[in-house]
């Protein structure tokens, strides 16, 4: 048995959540989702129609490091599962490496695959912004951060599966940090993960207003729209669209650069993009090695073009 | 306050990185060694505070002799004070963060007091597990927060500004605890020709501690990954004629 973290948001479970449950059949007969939080029964549910084999509900008030460890612990010691798998979200690095030092385990950090050899489970971890990758084997329960897009949802299918609310009470001593608020600055909902089409803008873009044009082909193709480090840092657009080792890790069908030259910082979170266009005015920009179209010019002429060429042949 | 640093020499992050193929390990002896970019922000956030609250800072390391420099570096941009766990072993992180919390009650037992903070990066550049901050305050029974852009002294200890997805959490946590910094609105300083010259004053021992090499994870193949193969560069007379081609290549790839 694998125990496998379903981070939710507005009662409905996070992707990666439910991209784990492939990992974790990958490893061990049977897949139980813990999520913990109140007014989940969307993300039970759709832990169930996603291949969850179990589902452990926990109610609890909101995010709490401590208490979300003494939680997880709680079960683990009740259910001893091979391993727990933990998505690699913010709260989710917050808390599961504590979690091991905790259990006294083991922990690996950004699973982009899972195998079995030798009768031992591999983790592969990326290392050097994705330069390189390293195999992995853990003792004891290990607690696995998974990657977000490393693994395929499974197909839907309407099941009925069992649902054991488990009631912990975390003592109050043990949470030492508290939010006392949460703020909201960013207003847009930037769904990069789930997009099936993402062009995205980096330095070459040149100045915020030329974002617009960014926007205007994404919205044609139904997409989203991306940025690199530069335009966030410069105040183009808001870091929701960053895509990196510092930001989003994206795998969408089309992937559209737009004036990006290739920093492995950012093309560590779009390489694994199914087909991939560049737009750089520098013919020997690293993003060319990457991309399946390489357009040399300036993004700026470029796509306007694109844009009106797009509409002609759909037309 | 009495603030720690625990810092990490890692490679330049700007080199792009290879598997040497006769060790099959990362090929990063060429490459100049740094203090970890997160680290750095640790170090500036905790030197600002420190500026504007008072206090002392103190930087520490598990390394080779080189990491030496490093500290030396921190010397010269905020902390008086520097450590190095002088080791080449061998282990995992929860190793390392073991071995952290040794040197951290090694060094409040000389210094005979307590640290009010322990600030880490909230990952390194290299492996990016993001694990020795969380696991260290565990380990030494801290609180912690992760991941943050700020903070102020409070009544009970510290109002930290945590990064979220959405904007920022403002966390109430009481003191000592553990602090993981991403990248804050301002970038670190530079060291001057006079603070330089003050830290090549600052005498760096080396602690009586010895490394937690039982380690739990081990890596059993280093590689790289398939390179992706680069498709076509156009660039043909004009941009209408470039464009035009890019957009015939798209669709009958049947992208759009």
């Amino acid at each position: 048995m694998v125990l496998v973290y379903i981070e939710t948001a507005e009662g409905k479970a996070k992707n990666v959540g439910l991209e784990m449950i492939t990992a974790a059949k990958l490893v061990s007969d049977k897949a139980v989702a813990v999520i913990i939080g109140n007014g989940n029964e969307e993300a039970v549910k759709q832990a169930a129609t996603f291949g969850a084999d179990e589902v452990i509900t926990v109610a609890s008030e909101g995010y709490n490091t401590e208490a979300y460890c003494y939680i997880m612990k709680s079960l683990v010691e009740k259910y001893s599962p091979e391993a727990v798998f933990v998505g690699s979200t913010l709260d989710g690095k917050d808390f599961a490496p504590r979690l091991a030092a905790q259990l006294g385990t083991g922990c690996v950090t950004d699973v982009v695959a899972v195998k079995v050899e030798d009768g031992k489970v591999v983790y592969t971890c990326p290392s050097y912004n994705g330069n390189l990758l390293n195999d992995m084997v853990v003792e004891g329960t290990p607690v696995v951060i998974v990657r977000s897009g490393s693994f395929k949802k499974a197909d839907p299918a309407e099941r009925e599966v069992a649902v054991t609310a488990e009631a912990i009470e975390v003592p109050a001593d043990v949470m030492r940090a508290k939010i006392a608020e949460a703020v909201k600055e960013i207003s847009e909902t930037v769904n990069l993960e789930e997009a099936e089409v993402i062009v995205s803008g980096g330095r070459g873009m040149g100045a915020a207003e030329n974002f617009a044009l960014v926007k205007e082909l994404a919205d044609l193709l139904g997409g989203v729209v991306g940025a690199t480090r530069a335009p966030i840092e410069s105040g183009w657009i808001s870091r929701a669209h960053q895509i990196g080792q510092s930001g989003k890790i994206v795998a969408p069908k089309l992937y559209i650069a737009c004036g990006i030259s290739g920093a492995t910082q950012h093309v560590s979170g779009m390489i694994g993009s199914d087909y991939i266009v560049a737009i750089n005015k520098d013919e020997d920009a690293p993003i060319f090695d990457i991309a399946n179209v390489g357009i040399v010019g300036n993004v700026l002429d470029v796509l306007p073009l694109m844009i009106e060429e797009i509409k002609k042949a759909r037309a | 306050m009495n603030i720690l640093v625990c810092i990490k020499q890692v490679p330049d992050d700007s080199v792009e990185v290879s598997l040497n193929q006769a060790t099959g390990k990362a090929d990063i002896e060429k490459i100049a060694p740094i203090v970890n970019a997160f680290d750095g922000y640790a170090l500036e956030m905790a030197t600002r505070f420190k500026e504007a609250h008072g206090g002392e800072i103190t930087v520490l390391s598990v390394g080779p002799e080189k990491a030496r420099d490093s500290l030396r570096n921190c010397c010269a941009v905020g902390a008086s004070k520097a450590y190095l766990v002088n080791s080449e072993a061998e282990t995992d992180t929860y190793g390392i963060a073991d071995t952290l919390a040794k040197a951290v009650a090694a060094i409040e037992a000389e210094a005979g007091a307590k640290f009010d903070v322990v600030f880490c990066g909230k990952e390194t550049t290299d492996f990016t597990s993001s694990q020795v901050g969380p696991m260290l305050a565990e380990i030494l029974g801290l609180p912690q927060v992760t991941n943050i852009v700020g903070l102020e002294p409070a009544e009970a200890g510290l109002a930290v500004k945590q990064e979220t997805e959405e904007g920022y959490n403002m966390v109430d946590v009481a003191t000592p605890c553990v602090v993981t910094v991403t990248k804050p609105e301002y970038d670190p300083r530079y060291p001057t020709m006079k603070s330089k010259m003050a830290a090549r004053k600052v005498v760096i021992p080396d602690l009586a501690v010895e490394v937690n090499t039982d380690a739990k994870v081990s890596v059993t193949k280093v590689y790289e990954p398939a390179k992706k193969e680069a498709g076509v560069k156009i660039k043909e007379e004009t941009v209408e004629e470039t464009v035009a081609k890019a957009i015939g290549l798209m669709a009958e790839a049947k992208v759009f």
